[in-house]
């Protein structure tokens, strides 16, 4: 058996006195349909052309919410809504009495995944259906329909609050798989230019996604960053000796150092993306570790804001600085033909995606249920071996780490990008949520 | 035929830009279409060969719910296209694609004909007129959801060796993806005239065209597959090795492959460059791709280059009719459809289904090439730029007058068909036939030459999306008013000598019997 964590005496320890206590009835049905969903949310992402970090970022965020929501509303000693901490989320509809918290988590789950996920091809269309009603019949089995049904149509309810404020926040509607239909790159040195031949990506993917609404921070531009080394090719800058150190890096590169490039290379459309990456890891460790429904609910509102977060911050910066990529630097300074490990993706290098949301993730998993080993199984399904972390944080370093390995960030991006990832877990953690 | 007569002197001799023939929309009797939601959102197309000995082209289209349908070509040379529906054994429903090929050498085409459900092969009976023939051949048809087809000839089989390739297990629904069924190769039965039991291909990644190739010039054809990577885990694009009496094994990375990750929908050949290797196009969703051997030569190795950023060829969005989405690629083929000796490419597009973030009017691609190389769009001058929703097509010459026609299947929508009507240069059509099991010669390679400029086709049977043509092969030859011609024979180590033929005709080319016969 695939152990997550020893024991879960660690667990427990970490949980209010109060969630300690026996489970309520059905809470491990509303938990395993909650994780229905976001696993549903992760095949989705993947299968879903739109679904770029960025996009799935979102996603993930808004899903968090609506689960946490709906177990909150039902346990107001234990939880406290989110509303009102969170940007533009207001109060959300009035919990009936008699709700079942299975059903109306189902359906809210399902509301909003159905939505967020409305473009996806006929096959993702025909998954969401048969997963509507296969989900369904689970949750209310052995209820009495007016239960079902006021509990269903309470979930609807929670979900379209969810949609109405997330229509509001900038990232709604993604035109052209994201990549503007015109971009005149900046042409002073230094800068980003298209790293492919691919001509839709002749443009970089969504350079206004750093000024949507973010969950918890105030704008995009809260945890602001330092400047990258300054674009230079003389060989003893910064910037030509971060370059130097892609290439030698690339040049010898390690079996193991080349398994961790892959690892966490989470490619749009080729996999759950990093983010989805993140939401396995949380997803595993509530499986494994039989967390107790409030708490996961809580740790995927936790993650999924952090998550949604990272991505607007780190865009925010990536825009302001707008930085060359490694590839570009090194063909044109020090080798014309050099080839990065990993697919360049289509946007300014500074900082790092993957380590702002992994120093994000990391922290906030880490506030909630401490520093403790784990092996992450996400991309076992595409032949990935799996790979074991003595806690959250070593994984956020190697997959920071995995950027350079992969030749598609400097050091200063990995490094500067997890710190940006701290600061933005310190505005999640700021969240009111277990009593 | 007179009008084409007159374009031709019209044609400019030195231009640029190349020349736009102009295509008729003619609905020449037919009225297939392909039909079905969600296990016909792929497939569906047309096979575009003689089935009754006329030199004129039929065809038999893939119909999806509805029944394939056989469409006698019953038009008069050089005239508007014509063809009349006729009962010939091929109606089954469930039909995803359907290729010609002449599987027991006897001189008269035979169907393969790819399902949702038990794969059919269809012995040729003459007068168009065909009989199921799973059970006489040996042929496992299986219970899959086939998309892909290819043949070829091994080194001295009297019998063909079969790729079917295969899509998604269909009995999934909430997670089908990851769920992609083996593809499989029908070799000959050792001693019979007729098939083994079936070898899986793992592993298989969910194929939506393949294509027998002898990509490196070696004499020995390999298996090209595009797979769909919506559904596969861990998968790409893949190349087998075929060699006699050995289990196919993939080119792997160690020997050159590169990884790459496409929604792959449809192989075209050519080779553009006439250097002996030839280049694919492979479709896809947003961008296709262009791939030429990034060092050709005696050794090479299976690594591409993508040039169609270069060339011109991505084909990502619509180039006309406001939708700015990006497009969907499926059929792609290579053929000079204004005969000036440059071959141009076609693309039939159309929206997989109801997918809100790509073009749903997304029109044809008519690819014409010019002299350094790249391609212009023409399909909106040309007039081939239907907005319906493409699947498989052919570029054929359907009323024999030198000015190769078009038809396209489109899925849920009318088959269209379009008449060349030209300006178009001058052309060569060449129709190779050979003794024994290999009737058409499946793997020759021909050798146009019109002064300094060379043209080479490799004859093969497969690629494209749901179907294919097994006609004359054409080239356009431009002012020239004939050309020299020499093939290299399937299993030859060297090309035969090279004759002269004049422009205009086709011509029969028998490896048994010199000199050349008009046709």
């Amino acid at each position: 058996m695939r152990q997550l964590f020893p024991a879960l005496l660690g667990l427990f320890l970490l949980l209010p006195a109060s969630l300690a206590r026996a489970e309520v009835p059905r809470d491990g049905l509303t938990r395993d349909l909650i994780l229905g969903w976001e696993r549903m949310a992760l095949l989705l992402t993947r299968h879903t052309p739109t679904f770029s970090p960025p996009v799935a970022s979102r996603t993930i965020g808004y899903l968090g919410v609506t689960g946490y929501e709906v177990v909150a509303s039902g346990r107001p000693d234990q939880m406290q809504s989110l509303a009102g901490q969170m940007n533009g989320l207001t109060a959300l509809p009035a919990r009936p009495q008699g709700v079942d918290d299975a059903v109306a988590a189902d359906a809210a789950m399902g509301a909003v995944v159905t939505a967020l996920f409305a473009h996806t091809g006929p096959t993702g269309q025909r998954a969401l259906k048969a997963m509507t009603a296969k989900s369904a019949a689970k949750a209310s089995e052995g209820l009495q329909p007016a239960v079902v049904e006021a509990s269903a149509g309470y979930g609807r309810a929670v979900g379209q609050a969810i949609l109405g404020w997330a229509a509001t926040d900038g990232g709604d509607r993604i035109d052209n798989m994201g990549f503007p239909d015109g971009y005149t790159p900046n042409p002073e040195p230094g800068h980003w230019v298209p790293t492919s031949h691919i001509a839709l990506q002749q443009a970089p993917l969504l350079p206004g996604w750093g000024k949507n609404r973010p969950f918890v921070l105030k704008s995009g531009a809260d945890c602001g960053l330092p400047p990258p080394p300054a674009w230079s090719t003389d060989p003893a800058s910064p910037a030509y000796i971060q370059a130097r150190e892609v290439y030698d890096t690339s040049r010898s590169l390690t079996p193991d150092q080349k398994a961790m490039a892959r690892f966490w290379s989470d490619d749009a459309m080729l996999s759950v993306t990093p983010p989805g990456h993140w939401l396995s890891i949380a997803m595993q460790v509530i499986e494994e570790r039989d967390v107790p429904l409030p708490n996961a609910v809580d740790a995927l509102a936790r993650l999924g804001a952090a998550s949604a977060d990272a991505f607007i911050g780190c865009w925010s910066a990536k825009f302001q600085y707008d930085f060359i990529r490694p590839i570009t630097y090194i063909n044109q300074t020090i080798d014309t033909k050099w080839t990065p490990l990993l697919i360049t993706p289509p946007f300014p290098e500074y900082p790092s995606g993957h380590s702002t949301l992994s120093g994000a993730a990391a922290a906030v998993l880490t506030d909630v249920w401490g520093a403790e080993p784990f092996t992450d199984h996400t991309g076992e399904r595409d032949g990935l071996a799996p790979r074991s972390f003595p806690n959250f944080e070593a994984a956020a370093k190697e997959a920071a780490l995995s950027r350079l390995y992969g030749g598609i960030h400097f050091r200063a991006a990995i490094e500067q990008g997890l710190a940006q990832g701290q600061c933005i877990a310190k505005a999640v953690r700021a969240l009111r949520t277990l009593k | 035929m007179k009008a084409l007569a007159l374009a031709l002197i019209a044609l400019p001799a030195l231009a640029d830009e190349p020349v736009v023939p102009k295509f008729a929309a003619e609905q020449a009797g037919v009225t297939a279409s392909y039909t079905g939601e969600w296990e016909q959102m792929v497939g569906g197309g047309v096979a575009v060969f003689d089935c009754d000995g006329d030199r004129k082209l039929d065809m038999v289209i893939a119909g999806g719910t509805s029944p394939a349908s056989l469409w006698k070509n019953d038009g008069t040379p050089g005239n508007e296209l014509h063809f009349s529906n006729i009962k010939a054994g091929v109606e089954e429903t469930g039909v995803s694609g359907v290729w010609p090929i002449d599987i027991d050498g006897d001189g008269i085409r035979d169907l393969v004909m790819l399902r949702v459900g038990e794969d059919v092969v269809m012995k040729g009976l003459g007068a168009c007129r065909f009989r199921r023939a799973n059970e006489d051949w040996g042929f496992q048809g299986g219970d899959g959801w086939s998309t892909a087809f290819s043949a070829t000839f091994e080194p001295g089989a009297d019998w063909p060796t079969l790729a079917v390739g295969d899509y998604i297990d269909r009995t999934q629904d909430m997670d089908p993806w990851g769920s992609c069924t083996d593809n499989h190769l029908y070799r000959p039965e050792p001693g019979a005239r007729r098939f083994a039991a079936p070898l899986p291909l793992k592993p298989s990644f969910c194929a939506l065209s393949m294509l027998f190739t002898d990509w490196n010039h070696s004499g020995r054809a390999s298996l090209r597959v595009s797979n769909d990577r919506e559904y596969y885990l861990g998968g790409q694009e893949q190349l087998w090795h075929l060699d006699p009496g050995q289990p196919p094994r993939l080119y792997t990375e160690a020997e050159g492959w590169q990884r790459l990750r496409i929604w792959g929908m449809g192989i075209a050949e050519a080779d553009l460059n006439a250097d002996g290797y030839p280049e694919f196009f492979l479709t896809s969703m947003a961008d296709s791709k262009l791939q030429t051997l990034a060092a050709p030569g005696p050794d090479a190795k299976p690594a591409y280059k993508d040039v169609a950023f270069a060339k011109g060829v991505t084909a990502h969005r619509p180039y006309t009719g406001g939708d700015k989405r990006p497009s969907t690629g499926w059929h792609a083929q290579f053929e000079d459809v204004n005969n000036d000796g440059l071959i141009d490419l076609f693309v039939a597009k159309g929206n997989v289904w109801d997918m809100p973030d790509f073009a749903h009017e997304d029109p044809n691609n008519l690819l014409l090439q010019r002299a350094d190389g790249t391609f212009a769009e023409a399909g909106d001058k040309a007039g081939v730029a239907s907005m319906l929703t493409g699947r498989g097509a052919a570029l054929a010459d359907l009323n024999g007058d030198g000015a190769l026609d078009l038809v396209v299947v489109n899925r849920n929508g009318p088959a269209e068909i379009w008449r060349n009507t030209g300006p178009v240069a001058n052309w060569v059509g060449i129709d190779l036939t050979e003794p024994g099991a290999n009737r058409d010669a499946i793997g020759a390679v021909i050798e146009v030459r019109t002064g300094d400029h060379l043209q080479r086709r490799e004859v093969t049977v497969g690629g494209g999306q749901g179907g294919g043509v097994l006609a004359p092969i054409h080239f356009g030859l431009g002012q020239a008013a004939e050309a020299e011609v020499r093939v290299t024979w399937p299993g030859d180590a060297a090309p035969g000598d090279w004759v002269a033929l004049g422009a205009g005709s086709v011509w029969q080319i028998d490896k048994a019997a010199a000199p050349p016969v008009k046709e």
